[in-house]
């Protein structure tokens, strides 16, 4: 490729190659009108970063700023507890862990007749519970001597708990003077919780029945002076074997004879081929 | 730090004219040659190669400037030093070639010399002088357009299909004579004569126009060396030389 030298400053000279490209390039002693045919071509600079990287921080920045508030609020909204409310209605109340219901779906058909434009956003549980109640009454669902059953749901035993009593109270204290009704309050944890109570004899009404009464149970503790099973003292090395097991093979329930059963009882219709 | 600053102001100022460019390089000459120096590890004259790819590493250091990556004379001299190491591996690998200006035999005399010369010098040196004549003339008709060569070599095309887009326009004037005569008169690049006619992007050719006016003016008349160095263009694709 040839190179004709079109300009010449200082640090640099201007040359047109052959294919028409105008062309920067280190200045050896070209003079303008000389035709040569190597040259070191000046390199572009690397595009100029324009000091304003801290955009890019900002905006990195910014962007976790959101993903942070947008978990925030999506664990603000997410369903911490739920509180079943059945009249003949039956709703589902989906709370937060600040007792602002998130969700309210109606379960049956009248739930939903109950719960259709009903605005429950930023509502705390307390209100929404009031406020279908006294809509449940306004349409005909809750009368006088009805029933409200509440079933609560939650992974927190003690949400449950505590919410049992204060929910009912408050019900009880919306509906005075208003109607009464019989609140039922349910507890429902995630956990299977097993309770052992334990029972005293005298004390329980177990074998009460109509079939009579059950012999009394009795703890083998308790009656071990009666007990067939003899006592053993520590440092006793006898065998086991004098447990009314004779050595013979023979024991107190008599020979296998004496059982009362006939070999000719064991005849019967079927014939023996 | 108040001398850092003077550097600095300068040298975005030498980013954009080429004068103060090469007033400021000229005012660091001994820090390029001492950098050079350095570099190839004994003193640098201006007949070296390596002073002048110094002088070239030091214009890239000025255009490629930016004041928040610290300050200017470090980042020359690394650029310096970076251009000289490309340099000396690319002459090592001609390492076992042999060079005419060698010394060949006892006498001193060069390969070279002893070669004969086939050449007329007398030839060539008119030959120069004409080609030097013409560039001057194009010079000064550019300068009426407000162009240099030095902005024509910025804004000359880079890419192969963009370098084909521009030639197939300078070849659709070259053949159309009238457009050149216009050019010369209004002053004006008819761009939207020349995208019709060559199928080339408008955009393509408003985004090269200084090298696309540059090239149509040596179509005009008067430039027949540098046309000549251009067969490749105008011969493209049919095209044929003004």
């Amino acid at each position: 490729m040839k190179y004709l030298v079109m300009e010449c400053h200082l640090s640099y000279a201007v040359v047109l190659d052959e294919e028409g490209r105008f062309l920067k390039a280190a200045n050896r002693q070209y003079r303008v009108g000389q035709t040569v045919t190597e040259i070191i071509e000046m390199e572009a600079p690397p595009p100029a970063k324009n000091g304003k990287r801290w955009i890019y921080s900002l905006t990195a920045l910014a962007a976790c700023l959101m993903v942070m508030v947008t978990a925030v609020f999506q664990v603000a909204q997410a369903p911490f507890a739920s509180v079943y409310m059945s009249i003949n209605p039956e709703v589902r109340i989906d709370v937060n862990r600040r007792d602002v219901v998130v969700g309210l779906e109606g379960v049956n058909s009248d739930g939903q007749d109950l719960t259709q434009g009903y605005d429950f956003r930023k509502k705390d549980l307390d209100l929404v519970m009031d406020e279908l109640v006294d809509r449940a009454i306004d349409m005909g669902y809750l009368y006088d001597g009805g029933q409200i059953s509440l079933t609560l749901g939650a992974d927190d035993q003690e949400w449950v708990v505590t919410h049992s009593e204060t929910l009912s109270a408050h019900l009880s204290q919306h509906l005075s003077g208003k109607l009464s009704a019989t609140i039922l309050v349910n507890g429902q944890t995630a956990q299977s919780t097993q309770v052992v109570i334990p029972v005293e004899p005298g004390e329980s009404d177990y074998g009460m029945s109509d079939y009579g009464q059950a012999p009394p149970v009795t703890r083998p503790s308790e009656e071990g002076e009666d007990s067939d099973y003899e006592d053993r003292e520590e440092g006793d090395d006898r065998p086991y074997g004098d447990s009314g097991y004779q050595e013979d093979g023979q024991t107190d329930y008599g020979e296998p004879e004496d059982s009362g059963y006939d070999e000719d009882d064991f005849d019967s219709d079927y014939e023996k081929d | 730090m108040e001398r850092e600053h003077q550097i600095i102001q300068r040298v975005y100022e030498a980013k954009g004219d080429n004068r103060k460019a090469d007033d400021l390089i000229r005012d660091y000459i001994p820090f390029i040659r001492s950098e050079a120096s350095k570099c190839i590890g004994r003193v640098c004259t201006e007949q070296d190669d390596t002073y002048s790819i110094a002088m070239i590493a030091f214009h890239e250091a000025i255009q490629g400037y930016a004041k928040g990556r610290g300050a200017f004379l470090p980042y020359a001299a690394l650029r310096i030093r970076s251009r000289i190491i490309d340099f000396q591996r690319k002459e090592a690998r001609h390492q076992g070639d042999l060079s005419l200006h060698e010394e060949s035999g006892e006498d001193g005399q060069s390969m070279l010399d002893t070669l004969a010369d086939p050449r007329d010098h007398f030839e060539q040196t008119a030959l120069r002088d004409a080609t030097w004549q013409e560039i001057q003339e194009l010079s000064a008709v550019m300068a009426e357009f407000g162009v240099s060569f030095s902005d024509v070599a910025d804004h000359s095309p880079k890419q192969e299909r963009t370098l084909e887009a521009c030639g197939a326009a300078i070849r659709y004037a070259a053949e159309n004579r009238a457009l050149l005569e216009e050019l010369l008169r209004t002053k004006k690049l008819p761009l939207a004569q020349l995208a019709a006619g060559s199928g080339a992007e408008r955009k393509t050719l408003e985004r090269h126009r200084k090298y696309v006016l540059a090239m149509l003016l040596i179509q005009t008349n008067g430039y027949e060396i540098i046309r000549g160095h251009l067969k490749r263009v105008l011969n493209r694709k049919g095209g044929m030389a003004g």
